[in-house]
């Protein structure tokens, strides 16, 4: 006769999570002796009570939440703009030898292009605000989505498409009623690729330009030596790129249910 | 943990310079676009200088030195960013596929800072380096790392078991397992992240000059813009441009060159 | 004189939670110079048994030697061909076969010498320099046979050499592997599903049970070598063999009443 063990299985996994957590843990400790033994200065490298302790007083003094939703707004939107956008060109472009020829060298090109380095014609052209930074995400993300895309709907099998023809499908439909459902699972996994970059290109344009969000606010606090502020934002931003990626994990999870696994 | 993008396509091979300019055409179109709506005055003439100013700033700077100086930079911090970044990642990535030991210490870091976007440190190491060449190259190491260990990672755990041991049955000793049979079976998915470091390493290198630094073509860039030296500024992001695909391809046909003998429904699957 | 003896063979894999039988009780005896074959239904653990030989899985109960010696990991003494070939892709033909060459310290020029001679063996003069990728699966797998030939291992064993290849092909490279037998004479444990394929080129064949395997049968095969391969595959004794053996093996595979 076995009793259900509850408590111990709770307590096994807290254990388990700390145990995988030892080096994370262990750089906390170095970092902490570091700076209580004092060998280096509080101007490089606060304490983790320092930047613990800065951490209420920004989050209550509208330093955090306030930025963040500045800049996710930013990615977000960009992100969306480059995932309409390059979703339509990556399908065009596999159905379309037209649109292959059209975009293919544009694509390569700009791939390897490092896009941060359009910041300072985007603030040219659209201003500091808002515009420039949500179109330079989109100009970022839009190329690996088109490219998602189009590997995606390239892979359809040519049979697939015979067969809607046959039954009658007019061409708009074919791309949006048949190649699109079948490309949705690259489509999703160029998402997931790419959310975090919509994240670096708001964040960097931000510091390279300022014009309000978490990047502007980092570099203010650097230019004022406020060490434990920085690296409050560093923090934050690293959860909010973890959170993203556990959220998009689950989006996959659940739109993507009858993808075949071989 | 796929932080691989896929490949893009490429352009096919040229086999006349006929090809290329017909593959090169829309480019081309774009360009006379450009130009002509930069003629027409539709649009100040400051926010879309023409290609032909564009083109004389290009040749001024390349003449009086500074394009190429500030090229060099460029180009120096983001390939020895590169260097250290792959032999550190190759290391780091080997010592996780085959020690377990490494791989738990390695692993819970490798996965909680993958979502810190590197550039977010450039601020930070300004702090603790200053305005050299230190920030960006450290920048481009931290930011190289991750391809490469994944790479290095997927490709030697994805080796097939029946490689290694017809070579241990054929008398292979333990310690040249890893260096004859390992590493060669790996070598398409850690040039792979190698490539992708390439990219990362032009990003980062070129946001760092921008967000603060004395010299290099990202700085230039910054600060043409700030001065309303627009045709400058476009100048320098065309040769900026230029630099990364032609690296980019010179990589491919590194690649394409070391892994001649790989069958090629191996090469065209995702890394 | 016994070379490879295995005894009370059991072997088990774990499958998420739980333990999966792969072999349980295998015993079989192969005396030196002979051709054995093992053949049996999908799944039954052939290919276990012939890693387990190799050296790269451990035994979970029972014995297995070769030359009175309990088999602790693979060893230069038995070379293993894969179906899948496992040929070196970064290597050409000859750097293949002078991979085992060099590891058991033959050095230039011999090496060489030895290469050239088994290249010709096979039959492939002019596609040395060639990559593994640029071979037909036939031309293949005569490189991994006469790369684990070519450093002399006194045990050879095949999984399922022929698998991947056609039926043309097939035929072709059995007549290539019986030639190759006859003149080194070597002991030889092949595992197929092929019965046909068993009885043409075995001395001996045993029948494995569904899993967990164990042998349940053995035929002798008395066959004259030294005729035709028509000769012998329309002869009444090859057909009768064949017969009998392929029966054993079908009642393995069906499922239990």
């Amino acid at each position: 006769m076995r009793e259900p063990a509850r408590q111990p299985r709770v307590w096994r996994r807290v254990l388990d999570a700390v145990i995988y957590a030892y080096p994370l843990i262990l750089v906390i400790a170095v970092w902490e002796a570091v700076t209580e033994l004092g060998y280096v200065r509080p101007l490089f490298l606060p304490s983790v009570g320092a930047v613990v302790r800065q951490f209420w007083p920004m989050l209550i003094g509208h330093q955090i939440v306030e930025p963040l939703a500045v800049s996710l707004f930013r990615a977000f939107t960009g992100l969306a703009l480059a995932v309409v956008l390059g979703t339509g060109i990556g399908l065009a472009m596999a159905r379309f030898a037209s649109a292959r020829w059209a975009f293919d060298p544009l694509v390569s090109l700009a791939f390897p292009a490092p896009k941060i380095a359009f910041v300072p014609i985007f603030v040219l052209w659209f201003g500091i605000d808002h515009l420039s930074k949500i179109l330079l995400v989109a100009f970022t993300c839009v190329f690996p989505m088109i490219v998602a895309t189009y590997h995606g709907a390239s892979a359809i099998s040519g049979i697939v498409i015979w067969s809607a023809q046959a039954m009658g499908t007019p061409e708009h439909k074919i791309m949006t009623r048949v190649m699109l459902p079948a490309s949705l699972p690259h489509v999703i996994n160029g998402l997931r690729v790419t959310l975090p970059v919509a994240l670096i290109s708001a964040f960097t344009a931000e510091m390279v330009a300022g014009g309000g969000g978490v990047g502007s606010a980092m570099m203010y606090a650097q230019r004022f030596f406020q060490t434990p502020t920085v690296f409050v934002y560093i923090i934050v931003m690293l959860l909010t790129g973890l959170l993203l990626d556990l959220g998009m994990g689950r989006l996959r999870q659940r739109f993507v249910y009858w993808e075949q696994h071989d | 943990m796929a932080i691989t993008a896929s490949q893009p396509m490429g352009l096919r091979r040229w086999r006349s310079s006929r090809d290329a300019i017909w593959q090169f055409l829309p480019v081309l179109l774009l360009a006379a676009l450009w130009q002509a709506v930069s003629m027409s005055g539709l649009i100040d003439p400051d926010f879309l200088p023409g290609l032909d100013r564009i083109l004389a700033a290009l040749w001024e700077m390349a003449r009086d030195g500074e394009l190429a100086f500030n090229l060099f930079v460029t180009i120096y911090r983001s390939f020895a960013g590169l260097a250290i970044g792959t032999v550190l990642g190759v290391l780091i990535g080997l010592a996780m596929a085959t020690s377990r030991a490494a791989d738990g210490f390695f692993g819970p870091l490798v996965a909680t800072t993958y979502s810190l976007p590197k550039s977010t440190l450039v601020p930070l190491f300004i702090l603790w380096f200053g305005v050299g060449d230190i920030t960006p190259i450290v920048t481009v190491v931290l930011a190289c790392l991750l391809p490469v260990i994944v790479g290095t990672y997927h490709g030697i755990k994805a080796v097939p078991p029946i490689l290694i041991w017809s070579a241990q049955a054929m008398g292979t000793p333990r310690r040249l397992i890893l260096w004859r049979i390992k590493l060669p079976a790996a070598l398409m998915p850690i040039l792979t992240g190698i490539r992708i470091a390439l990219g990362f390493s032009f990003v980062l290198t070129i946001s760092s000059e921008m967000i603060a630094t004395r010299v290099g073509i990202g700085k230039l860039i910054f600060m043409d813009g700030e001065n309303g030296a627009y045709a400058y500024m476009f100048a320098g992001l065309l040769a900026v441009v230029l630099i990364a695909y032609l690296s980019d391809r010179g990589m491919v046909r590194l690649m394409r060159y070391l892994l001649r003998w790989q069958d090629s429904a191996e090469l065209t699957a995702d890394a | 004189m016994t070379h490879v003896r295995v005894n009370g063979l059991a072997k088990s894999y774990r499958a998420g939670d739980d333990i999966v039988p792969a072999l349980i009780d295998v015993d079989l005896e192969v005396r030196e110079g002979e051709f054995v074959s093992v053949v049996g239904p999908s799944g039954c653990g052939k290919s276990t048994l012939l890693y387990i030989l190799g050296g790269f899985l451990h035994t979970d109960g029972g014995v297995a030697e070769v030359g009175g010696r309990v088999i602790t990991g693979p060893g230069i003494d038995r070379g293993i061909v894969f179906q899948e070939y496992a040929l070196f892709p970064w290597l050409t033909v000859v750097q293949n076969i002078c991979y085992g060459l060099e590891m058991t310290g033959i050095r230039e020029p011999e090496r060489s010498q030895r290469a050239a001679a088994f290249i010709r063996m096979i039959g492939l003069q002019g596609f040395e320099h060639r990559f593994p990728r640029e071979l037909s699966g036939g031309m293949k797998q005569r490189v991994a046979i006469a790369r684990t030939l070519a450093y002399d291992p006194s045990i050879l064993l095949l999984d399922e050499p022929f698998g991947a290849l056609d039926s043309q092909t097939r035929e072709t490279m059995q007549d290539e592997l019986l030639r190759i037998w006859l003149e080194t004479r070597k002991t030889v444990i092949m595992i197929t599903h092929d019965v046909n394929e068993a009885v043409y080129l075995s001395q001996r064949v045993y029948v494995m049970s569904r899993r967990p395997g164990r042998i349940v049968e053995e035929f002798p095969v008395a066959l004259d070598r030294s005729l035709s391969r028509e000769d012998v595959m329309l002869s009444s004794e090859f057909n009768a063999l064949r017969n009998r053996v392929w029966l054993s093996v079908r009642r393995q595979a069906a499922p239990a009443n």
